[in-house]
């Protein structure tokens, strides 16, 4: 009990902390260098934001749609990066084939537009807080980006589990895609 | 005696509160009547932006990245702008067009914009999205890149189906067993963007920053071609034969990267070459593009770029025992242990059992806990059934913290889900 009598300071409490996450170095580990790769497996950070802020700042990717007077723009955002993808009616790939850079189709095209380039960029999920009124272009264009295979439900983040919680949640390297489609396809038979 | 006091001590108060609410009024102060000000008051106090920025502070010329790929050499505005223009004059008279639009049936061809996208400001673009994976950061350290020729990289799956790799996409290990096909115009100049005149060599590069399994910082090479004529991969010079990507189960998602050089001449690379023997030999396979590049760089341009990112599958298991002759290895995501206060002699309103358990020996805990599991499993017949309604029997006779604990065993929560 020699350690009871150890005075708290601050510094002992950072000496603690430092020593619970140095990595081991015994050698049974491997380091994954993928920076998008704890996003995906949903153990990254997650900014939490403010707590009256609205739009919130929680998220990894978010959705943006600036408008100017002659075109529209979307870009993909990542909380560290800034903006790491983009579609614009004012491309010469995207413009060239259109009628008007900002009518209802020009609007629906740059939809399906930035929905491919997000999933060639392994963007599938971000959020979205883009308010749009009801049967609008820009609603038109939210949909067709949900459409084309992105969604705009972003994962939360699992937080660490302490030994002596009651329950666990689950491993999230341990979800492939197999078991995913075993699972529901028991839940479709039940 | 102590009421004067108090008399007195008001009336003073009074005399004093009367000239501290004038100098207040003049100075423009106001007072904080339910609680003092901790740290600075607003607009002194830095927000945690700030302070954050002003921490990690870096020396801009320290940091400052290198371009080491092809600059581009624009074409004419004028010549550019004038067919552009006529192109959308044409586009705006058209009849057939304008109906399409007004109705909301227009729907753009997504290849042709995509054929356009990779030629303009999709290089710019893909440079953006290849930081965003760290891709340069951890290839070429402080060097990067604008990826001039587009490169086409697909894996055949069956006669008419690929999987294509652009940037980023998720490709499963079974998908991107066999060798893809590389497609890219070999005749291209990066630096005007058109057809050139002569014979071109060209390097194709195939590494994995994140699959080396001692050396965090080091690659692994999976295929490597050098001398390709022409854009013609398939007369280049294979050095390392093709190794699928091998992502071990738990480690989640592994980059695998596809660098396109560009050759002055004609090159030797017989000291990189990889004998056929070595095949699936993980220590040969090591590879750093940054050392690979910096022994080059007068005779090799980065030019083109694709990656894309892949995770365990069921058919790695095949793989390892038989291609790589190892046992597969299992990871799982170390979290970081809790934080745990010192433990007291003597510790207040803190339930014994459970306090005892986070500060005892981890090694004797998991005894325990397996050696009660082991004891209520039959050899030959496995565990005992789990009960119908664990709640609906009585616990007699016992202490209340082991009341708990047995209702804990039996609903499964807490610490028996980890054994």
């Amino acid at each position: 009990m020699s350690r009871s009598a150890r005075p708290l300071t601050s510094a002992r409490v950072l000496h603690k902390i430092k020593e619970l996450t140095t990595p081991a170095t015994d050698g049974n580990f491997v380091t994954n260098r993928n920076p998008r790769n704890l996003e995906r497996l949903r153990i990254a950070y997650k900014p939490t934001g403010y707590h009256l802020e609205k739009p919130g700042r929680s998220y990894w990717h978010t959705l943006e749609i600036n408008t100017s007077g002659r075109y529209v723009s979307a870009d993909v955002k990542h909380f560290e990066n800034g903006t790491i993808l983009s579609a614009s009616t004012s491309e010469w790939a995207i413009k060239q084939q259109l009628y008007k850079t900002k009518d209802t189709s020009a609007f629906v095209n740059l939809g399906r537009v930035l929905a491919q380039r997000c999933l060639q960029a392994g963007i599938t999920e971000m959020t979205c807080n883009v308010n749009a009124v009801a049967g609008s272009k820009l609603e038109k264009l939210l949909q067709a980006v949900q459409e084309n295979g992105v969604s705009f439900q972003e994962p939360t983040r699992l937080p660490n589990t302490h030994p002596w919680d009651a329950y666990r949640h689950e491993k999230p390297w341990e979800v492939s895609e197999q078991t995913a489609t075993v699972a529901t396809k028991t839940s479709e038979v039940k | 005696m102590s009421f004067c006091n108090l008399l007195m001590k008001t009336g003073v108060n009074g005399g004093l509160c009367g000239t501290q609410t004038t100098a207040l009024l003049l100075l423009n102060l106001s007072t904080r009547q339910g609680h003092t000000l901790r740290g600075k008051p607003p607009g002194v106090a830095r927000t945690l932006e700030q302070r954050l920025r002003d921490e990690n502070v870096s020396d801009p010329e320290v940091v400052a990245r290198v371009n080491i790929g092809f600059p581009q050499l624009k074409p004419s505005r004028s010549a550019q702008l004038k067919t552009r223009l006529e192109h959308l004059k044409a586009q705006r008279a058209s009849k057939e067009l304008e109906q399409l639009a007004r109705s909301n049936k227009l729907l753009i061809d997504l290849d042709k914009v995509q054929e356009t996208y990779v030629q303009t400001t999709g290089q710019h673009d893909l440079r953006l999205l290849a930081d965003h994976y760290g891709i340069f950061e951890h290839l070429f350290g402080s060097a990067y890149f604008v990826p001039r020729v587009p490169l086409s990289i697909r894996y055949e799956l069956n006669a008419d189906t690929f999987s294509p790799v652009y940037n980023g996409n998720v490709l499963k290990p079974a998908e991107v067993a066999k060798a893809p096909l590389v497609i890219f115009d070999g005749k291209l100049d990066p630096i005007t963007s058109k057809s050139a005149q002569g014979d071109s060599y060209w390097t194709l590069l195939a590494t994995n920053p994140d699959a080396h399994y001692t050396n965090p910082g080091a690659e692994c090479l999976h295929w490597f071609i050098a001398n390709i004529p022409n854009g013609k991969v398939g007369e280049g010079e294979i050095l390392a034969d093709y190794l699928p990507p091998f992502p071990p189960r738990g480690v989640g998602y592994q980059r695998m990267v596809f660098v396109l050089y560009k050759q002055q001449s004609r090159l030797d690379f017989s000291a990189h070459k990889l004998a056929a023997t070595d095949y699936n030999n993980l220590e040969k396979r090591t590879f750093s593009t940054l050392d690979f590049y910096r022994q080059h760089q007068d005779e090799l341009t980065p030019a083109g770029l694709a990656f894309y990112q892949t995770n365990w599958d069921e058919s790695l298991t095949q793989f390892y025992h038989n291609v790589l002759q190892l046992k597969e290895p299992v990871y799982e995501y170390d979290y970081p242990k809790p934080y745990l206060a010192d433990q007291k002699f003597f510790p207040l309103r803190q339930p014994f059992n459970l306090y005892m358990d986070k500060h005892r020996d981890s090694k004797q805990l998991n005894k325990e806990y397996l050696q009660r599991k082991l004891s209520q499993t039959h050899p030959f017949e496995g565990p005992e059934q789990p009960l119908r309604f664990p709640n609906a029997h009585p616990i007699r006779d016992v202490p209340s913290w082991l009341k708990t604990e047995i209702r804990k065993r039996r609903l499964g929560t807490g610490r028996v889900q980890d054994y």
